[in-house]
Formats: structure tokens, sequence, C-alpha cells
């Protein structure tokens, strides 16, 4: 999944479907962490209404946020860029080791629920690991996730889904 | 040969792509199927026949298919039989639901299979298995959030075990705003129907940071019991829905009923918008589908802002301001104050400053010095974690009273008795029976009360178009302003003893205070117009306050207020008042009011009241 990732980030100029791969413009990939909030409505009485404002969204490219992927999806067809807008969720639960964004993260990167409790332990002994600093990126979070399942012997084998 | 070739491709073609004839009696009953009513969104037209709320001509195959569901369905099962090769655009591809209905209803065996890809490849990623209500409560400081809002999430098959729901999509309908009104003619529009309504399909996380965290709502999420099946056929028609505008209007066509309608067409057995024939608040959503017997259990997301108001809530003084010095500059967690603290006090105190920060970060761009220090506060809750927090699950709000409210009340105004009769169309005021209802909140909407005096003296007692109160109380950390909106016609005193009725519209602004566990003291500075036809002027603006003590207790919630509004004329109007509710049921309250005017204009008047509320629907 990484390869297919790289591969595409270092391709030239596409003109498949891939042109819109992570990193593109329409793509959220690589939010930062405590990056702020979208969707703040911006009209008074935004909430009475429910109104939405730019286009009505539906599904998929707001799943994988902007980012178009045929990469292979761990996850019931959830990729783990779903993570991307669940930054500060999850560095608040990685610092606390426990909490929904964590779970969700352990399933995404396709961990079996019984190394789920271990998946949390480990990450939040490592979380300074994992993340290093306050304007981290998504995808760096995820790459040095990586790094840390590698050395654990039991989540090793999450390391490089195939 | 030509001809003979001409003739054989008609043959051959003619079977194949055509619809299935049908008579038009079996035509007509199908047709007027509830199923394909509801699939079209049609309801019966105030003249008489059919008109689909649907306001797009897109969704309707028939020229005038939103007025002929009859019409709309001879041309769907003509287009069903359009040729495969039309791949995405084939009407199997854009109206799954209605494929499969007919196909079962005709058992249409001999359809063509066009190539649905993007369908196919959208109705994977979603993979409905079961679905969810979901209702943002209420927020004490924004009333308008009081009419709350509902969507529904869409879960994958393992969402319970795995506990991911937050991978799971809402389905959202609102009003779909273009460009940049402003913000009048935005609330205008979006009240009169100005706008059209529109299903979105987003990531719940999305939603949930929109509600938790922006407008700091409490979530609560309403298990459905509908089969995966049930579920899939919902999901097909939301399809359909795509980019679809439907008439929108916030009172009655809102997101409320067009969720109802959606889970009728997941279970065609349900009969839930029929109850709701004059407006829609989504409590009632929730009591609807609560009472059909499809909630299967019921879960609670507290708001941030709850979260951190439970995590400051066991911290003494010195603590709280440890909280505000940590968040402030994270230099302060090697400060001797600060490390003074037992190990388990400096995790409740970094564990509120960090959610006190982000919690001031909500709705701002990211800000590189606010991000460094919450990125010090995790990495200081990574070494000495916090316990998990817990929070009392508040009432349900749908157990919560009736909207409409009936009043009967008998009293004295000096020596003369009077009935009082009123009717209150929505929603709460600050003595109202409680459960389900944060303490300090107010949103009335239309209210006519009318009096009758001894010897059948009738008058107009008042009549409020909206009044809206939102006391929230201040603390260490947070600093939220209290204020007050109202407009209307009421009674004040006047010359000669006698009660005048006048227009007013009067507003106020101050702070409210936390005196004990159910108790609110607040105080606010008010203006006030008026028209009093004993004034010289035509509109007189006064300056004043109202102040009081809010007490939830054993009986229900009691009020004492003082208020006083010195007019530029001269007059200076005071009142003392006193309300305590004692909450007999669920939908039945009795008041107590007594109340001291004081006028420039009068003597000074006592009135005593004693009201019966039924809250009634």
């Amino acid at each position: 999944m990484k390869r297919i990732l790289l591969g595409t980030l270092f391709t030239a100029v596409s003109i498949n479907a891939m042109a819109q791969a992570p990193g593109g413009p329409d793509c959220g990939w690589g939010n930062m962490l405590f990056e702020g909030q979208r969707g703040t409505p911006a009209h008074f009485l935004a909430s009475t209404t429910n109104g939405t404002s730019g286009n009505a969204t539906f599904g998929m490219t707001s799943g994988t946020n902007g980012c178009s992927t045929n990469a292979a999806l761990t996850y019931g067809g959830k990729s783990w860029f779903a993570m991307n807008g669940m930054m500060n969720e999850l560095s608040e639960d990685m610092a606390k080791g426990q909490g929904e964004a964590l779970t969700t993260y352990a399933v995404v990167l396709g961990v079996a629920p019984e190394d789920r409790a271990h998946f949390a332990a480990v990450t939040h002994q490592h979380f300074q690991d994992i993340f290093k600093t306050a304007d981290i990126t998504a995808e760096d979070v995820h790459n040095n996730t990586l790094a840390v399942l590698k050395s654990d012997a039991r989540l090793a084998k999450y390391a490089t889904p195939a | 040969m030509l001809k003979r070739l001409a003739y054989l491709a008609l043959c051959a073609c003619a079977p194949l792509h055509a619809a299935p004839s049908m008579d038009e009696s079996r035509l007509q009953a199908l047709a007027a199927d509830p199923y394909w009513i509801a699939l079209g969104h049609y309801e019966t037209g105030k003249l008489g026949g059919w008109r689909s709320y649907v306001d797009d001509d897109r969704f309707f195959l028939a020229q005038d298919g939103a007025h002929h569901p009859d019409r709309e369905l001879a041309a769907t099962l003509e287009a069903l039989y359009a040729p495969a090769s039309k791949g995405d655009q084939h009407a199997q591809c854009v109206y799954p639901a209605r494929t499969r209905w007919l196909r079962e209803q005709l058992q249409l065996s001999d359809l063509p299979s066009p190539d649905c890809a993007e369908y196919k490849r959208w109705f994977e990623d979603v993979s409905p298995h079961s679905a969810v209500l979901i209702f943002p409560a209420a927020y004490l400081n924004s009333p308008s959030s009081m009419f709350g809002h509902t969507l529904l999430r869409i879960d994958q098959a393992d969402v319970q075990s795995n506990e991911t729901a937050l991978l799971s999509y809402a389905v959202n309908f609102g009003a779909y705003i273009e460009g940049n009104d402003n913000s009048i003619l935005y609330a205008w529009k979006g009240l009169m129907g100005g706008y059209p309504g529109l299903f979105a399909f987003v990531p719940y996380q999305e939603k949930l940071s929109e509600y938790r965290s922006l407008e700091n709502r409490d979530l609560w999420e309403y298990r459905l019991n509908l089969t995966p099946e049930e579920t899939g056929r919902m999901v097909e028609h939301i399809w359909e829905l795509k980019q679809i505008r439907f008439d929108y209007f916030f009172f009655d066509e809102n997101c409320s009923y067009r969720l109802l309608e959606l889970l009728q067409v997941a279970r065609p057995s349900l009969d839930l918008t029929s109850h709701f024939p004059l407006t829609a608040i989504p409590t009632d959503t929730v009591k609807a589908v609560k009472k059909a017997g499809l909630v299967e259990r019921v879960d609670y997301r507290p708001s941030r802002e709850r979260e951190l108001l439970a995590r400051a809530e066991p911290l003494d003084k010195a603590e709280q301001q440890q909280v505000l010095a940590v968040a402030a500059d994270t230099g302060k967690l090697q400060s001797p104050e600060f490390t003074a603290l037992p190990k388990p006090r400096q995790a409740l105190v970094q564990d509120a400053a960090y959610r006190l920060e982000r919690y001031r970060a909500t709705g701002q761009e990211r800000d590189a010095d606010q991000a460094r220090r919450s990125f010090e506060l995790l990495r200081a809750i990574n070494r000495n974690p916090p316990p998990p927090l817990e929070i009392e699950r508040p009432g349900l709000p749908e157990d919560g009273h009736e909207s409409r409210t009936w009043q009967l009340g008998v009293g004295t105004r000096e020596d003369r008795a009077f009935a009082e009769y009123g009717l209150r169309m929505a929603y709460h005021d600050l003595n109202d029976n409680a459960y389900g209802f944060p303490l300090g909140a107010q949103i009335e909407i239309l209210q006519l009360k009318l009096r009758q005096y001894e010897g059948n003296d009738w008058q107009v007692q008042r009549l409020d178009l909206a009044t809206i109160r939102s006391l929230t109380p201040r603390n260490d950390l947070l600093k939220p302003w209290s204020w007050q909106v109202s407009g209307g016609l009421e009674r004040v005193p006047g010359k000669h003893d006698d009660e005048v009725l006048v227009s007013h519209v009067n507003g106020g602004a101050g702070g409210t205070w936390k005196l004990g566990d159910d108790m609110l003291g607040f105080a606010l500075g008010t203006v006030r117009v008026e028209h009093h036809n004993d004034f010289a002027q035509f509109i007189a603006p006064a300056a004043g306050f109202n102040t009081g003590v809010l007490w939830r207790n054993g009986l229900g919630n009691l009020s004492v207020e003082a208020k006083g509004d010195y007019f530029t004329n001269g007059e200076v109007r005071r009142s003392l008042s006193l309300n305590q509710q004692w909450e007999l049921s669920d939908s039945l309250g009795l008041r107590l009011s007594a109340k001291r005017e004081f006028s420039q204009l009068a003597t000074a008047q006592n009135e005593v009241m004693l009201e019966l509320k039924w809250y009634n629907y």
C-alpha cells in the first residue's frame, strides 16, 4: 500500500485517474495536527436551518478526504485516509492510551481484535515517537506508527499490510 | 433484402427492449401503492391530485411526473428497459430503489443488465448494515438550536463490535446555501423556503466535530432495529436523491420530515409521516420513531464543552487557577505551584488545560503557538494520563415535556378576580417542567393569553411573538454572556390604575453564576422600546435591569426576579415576581405566580395567580 502511494506521489504528470493522487490539490491528505476546524457555520442561524454551503457532498470523495485512491483498502472499504480527519482526536487518545479514535485507528490498520489492547498500550508508550512535533502531518503519523509497530514482535505483522 | 433485415431487427429488438404492456388498472393500482408514493415523495395536493416535495425536474422521468405518480411509473418502467449500454446513466443505475420495487412487483425477469459501476462502488463504500438516528441536543447559549436537528448514520456490519462509528457516513438533509447572502437574508430565506433542501452524505466524524466541538451540543444516538435489508433499501433510495432539490421549509418540510420518509422507505409497514400535520420538531421525530418501536438502544456523546466542565468540576479554586496558568504557558508545568500538586491532581489539571486550549481553538484557524501549547500538554498527559472521564447521562431529550402548551389560570389582581386562558405554540420557559431541558434556557414562540375579569370583562393580556432567555453560568474557565430578547404585546400599569396594552421590544445582556448545585443567580442590564398610549411620545425608550435567582427544587423550578425600566420620559416601572412550578406529571404542571408592580402612573398593584399548564402536543 505504501509503495503504491509513494509510486503515485513521484509520478510526474499523469493523465489517468491517479492524477488525483494523495497530496493532490483536491485531496485533504496530510492534514497537520491541530488543523483548524472546517465547516465553521459562517452564518447566523446556521444551526437552525442546518444549512450546508458549498457542494453537497455525497460520500466517497469526502470519505477519503477528496483523495481518489486505488490503493488497497484495509477495512470495509475504508482506508486509513479516514484518519486524516481525526488527527486531533487520535493524538489525544494516543496520549491517554485509550479512546474511540485510537480503536478506529487500530481497526483501519487491520489490527485484530485480540491485539487492539496491546496496540493501544504500545502506541501510548511510543506517543512521542509517533507524534514527534506539533506540526506533524497525518502522513508522517502513519509512517511513524508503522515504524513503531515493526519494532514490536506482536504487532510487526500489521506494519506491512498486503 | 434490406427490408427483410430491418424487419428481422425489429422482431429481435422489440421483445427485448420494450416494457411489458400493463393494463391500465394494474398500473393505477401500483402507482397508488404507498411505497411508490413514498419513493416519489408525493403528497396529496391542496386541490386534489398529487404533488411531489421534490422540486427538481431531473428526478422525474415523465414530463409531468411531479404531479402524476402513474405517468412517472409508466415512464420508469419503460426506462428500465433501455439498452444496457447506457451504463451509469441507465435508469436502473440512477433509480436502484424504484428498480428493485418494480422488479419485485411485476416479476421483471427480462430486464437488461447495465453495469452500474459508479453506483456499485458507492454502495460498497457505504456497505449499509444498520442505521442510527442522531439527535444533536439543544445548546443553552444558542436557543435556536433548541429546535434541534436530526440526521441518520449508516453503519457497516461490524461497527458495534469494532467501535468504528467514526468511519460511518451520516445522511443529512438541510438547506443548500448558495452564494454570499448576508446573515439576515440567510435567516429569512432559510425560514421561508428560499433555499432548496438537499441530502448530503458525509463522514459521521465531520458531523460529530461540527456539533460536539463547534456548536457544543450533546449528541444522542438512537440505534434503530432496521434489518440489513431494510437499511440497504433506504440507502438505495438515498442514491436516487443525490443532488436532488427538495422544497425546504424550516417548520415542516425540514430534516425531520425527510428522515421519517426515508424510514418508511426502509420499512414500508411504518406510518410515521402522517402524524406530522403542522410542524415537525426534531424531538417529535425521535418520539415518533421511538413510539413505532424502532429504537434498540440509546447512546450519549457529551459535547466538548460539557467534557471540559466535567473535568474541571472536581478541581478546587487553586487548581482551576493552575488550569488557566498552564493553558496560557506550558512552561508553568514546571512551576513549584504545579509540581506541588499530587500526581493524580496534576493529571486532572493538565487534561482540563488541554481541553480548555482545544475549546478556545474551536472554529479558529490553526495557530502555531496554540498548537505548540496543545502539543506540550499532550506530552505531559502522555506521561501522566488522567482516568477516563465519566459523565452522567442527562435526561432523554425526547422525554421532556411536549411543546404546545394550554394554560388555564385563576387569580386576583388587587381585589378583582380573573380567569386566564393561554396557548403557547412552542416551547419552554424557565419554570416549565425541567426534565430533559437545561436549567436557565427559555425559548417561547407565539403565546397568547386572554383574561376574563369578573363581570365577563375580557381582555388580551399578552401576545408574545418570541421570548428567548439564555442564562449560562460563568466560572473560572468559561465566561459566556447571558442574554435575552422578547417582543410582543403586554399589559403594564397605566393611568387610573388601568392595565394598558403596550407593544414592546426589549433585550438584555449580563452574567449568570452558579450559586449552588441547582441554583443560578443572574444579573442583566436591559433596554426597551415601547409604544404606550399614556405616553406623549409615540415610542418611548427605557434602560433598566433584570436580576434574579433560579432554583431547581423538589417541586419544580422556582424563580424570583426583580426588574426595573427607567424611561427617558420619567416613568419608572419596577416589579418583583415569584414563580414556582409544581410538576404534577410529564404533561401537567401547576404554577403559582405572585407579582407586585410599581409605576409612577399608578399605585402599586399585587397579583396572584394559580395556573395549570398542559403540555399537549
